[in-house]
């Protein structure tokens, strides 16, 4: 079964994803915060990782500011896992912070106005390598 | 055309004053840069509860989702619900506490109501969130028959129930997974006089010595729980003890190590003996 990691420190708020989710197949691994999300990336195959921005980056990354931790766990997984697909669930509004997103390819979906079908569909097929990552 | 001469005492003068601008312009920037940041937060902490009921809504008509998952969405958004009118209560009740109300100014008048009650009614509310972060909830009953017997509270119900609740919430929120909190009742004496209150115990994130004389000031949030969770409004043990000094009592906190101690504390002037036969 294919394993989607979702790192949220608020993991309630994506409880009607991962039922949906795993309505669809996948098996869907919750870490609420960095630490814990890279923990997971070590001890399973992960299929594609959703991640919040805001949110505590745990013991092993106590110097890392929590407003930023995401931006850091993504450079970390492209990083250490450079094919793995990262989607970025957030509520980020600084379009320089959406560009760099962007520019190292991961898809970013707007907490409150993406609607759960769509973040479905895009986090499927990134899982499913139906969207591949675009080169940085 | 020459700028006119300004004598010796009147230069300094102005220089002082130009200098009193530049400090009072800072401190605005400053302010104003905090009160942006605190709207951010009090937005996020508006919308985040609505994205999930949204989601959740989306979630339930979607038909690929099996009903006994439906359910538990179902009790998702209860516990949503729960947190978005209980942040709406805070709001509600800062702007009345601001304005410096007296107890009798607010539309509730104090009544007679059982602390056991009490502290089970708000705990019951909160369980869903706690089993969801999953942790415990427990009153220890045998605590309030020790401390209030046949006792009962004379106070506003509707406000010391928002300040047990912001007790029950911060701890949900700060305490480690797997743990469980305690709401246990407590007497300590004060000025020769034996005062009771209500615990709220539970293990998480420690607060420093230099951080317990700050939790009850407005906006403050402790290091730790910035770390944790980003986004908070830091108002809810200031309202806490505003609700408290309203009833002439207290609120301590005490930590010892990961276990936090927050107490609301009652004077004996609330303390009536009486029993209360009806729901607080």
């Amino acid at each position: 079964m294919r394993k989607i990691l979702l790192v949220d420190d608020e993991p309630w708020l994506t409880d009607g994803l991962v039922a949906a989710l795993e309505s669809r197949g996948f098996q869907c691994l919750k870490a609420m915060d960095m630490t814990e999300g890279v923990k997971a990336l070590m001890e399973h195959t992960i299929s594609a990782v959703v991640t919040d921005i805001m949110m505590p980056p745990g013991t092993a990354f106590r110097k890392t500011e929590s407003s930023e931790s995401g931006f850091h766990l993504i450079e970390y997984i492209q990083k250490n896992w450079p094919r793995l697909p990262i989607v970025c669930l957030s509520v980020i509004a600084d379009q320089a912070k959406i560009r760099f997103l962007k520019k190292r390819g991961v898809r970013y979906l707007r907490k409150g106005e993406t609607p759960l079908s769509t973040a479905v569909e895009v986090i499927v097929a990134v899982a499913e390598g139906r969207i591949v990552r675009l080169p940085s | 055309m020459a700028s006119p001469t300004i004598p010796g005492n009147d230069a300094e003068e102005l220089q002082r004053l130009r200098g009193e601008i530049a400090a009072l312009r800072l401190e605005l920037e400053e302010t104003q840069k905090s009160t942006t940041q605190y709207l951010q937060n009090v937005a996020h902490q508006l919308t985040a509860p609505l994205n999930a009921i949204k989601w959740n809504i989306e979630a339930i008509k979607d038909e690929k989702i099996p009903i006994p998952r439906k359910k538990s969405l179902l009790s998702s958004i209860y516990s949503q619900g729960t947190i978005l009118v209980h942040l709406i209560k805070n709001f509600s009740l800062m702007s009345n506490l601001e304005a410096d109300h007296e107890l009798g100014q607010f539309r509730d008048q104090p009544e007679i109501i059982s602390p056991l009650r009490l502290a089970i009614n708000q705990t019951g509310d909160f369980q869903p969130q706690a089993t969801e972060s999953s942790k415990k909830l427990e009153v220890r009953m045998l605590t309030f028959d020790r401390v209030f017997g046949d006792d009962s509270l004379r106070v506003v119900k509707n406000l010391i129930a928002q300040a047990l609740s912001n007790l029950l919430e911060n701890a949900i929120k700060y305490s480690y997974t797997g743990t469980t909190i305690y709401v246990e009742a407590i007497t300590k004496e004060m000025d020769g006089e034996s005062w009771r209150g209500i615990s709220v115990v539970n293990t998480g994130f420690p607060i420093s010595a230099a951080e317990i004389g700050q939790l009850q000031n407005r906006g403050f949030r402790g290091n730790a729980a910035k770390q944790k969770i980003p986004a908070g409004t830091g108002i809810g043990l200031y309202l806490a003890d505003k609700v408290m000094r309203l009833h002439g009592g207290v609120i301590t906190a005490n930590a010892k190590g990961s276990e936090t101690r927050i107490t609301l504390l009652f004077p004996p002037s609330r303390i009536v003996r009486q029993a209360v036969r009806s729901d607080p």
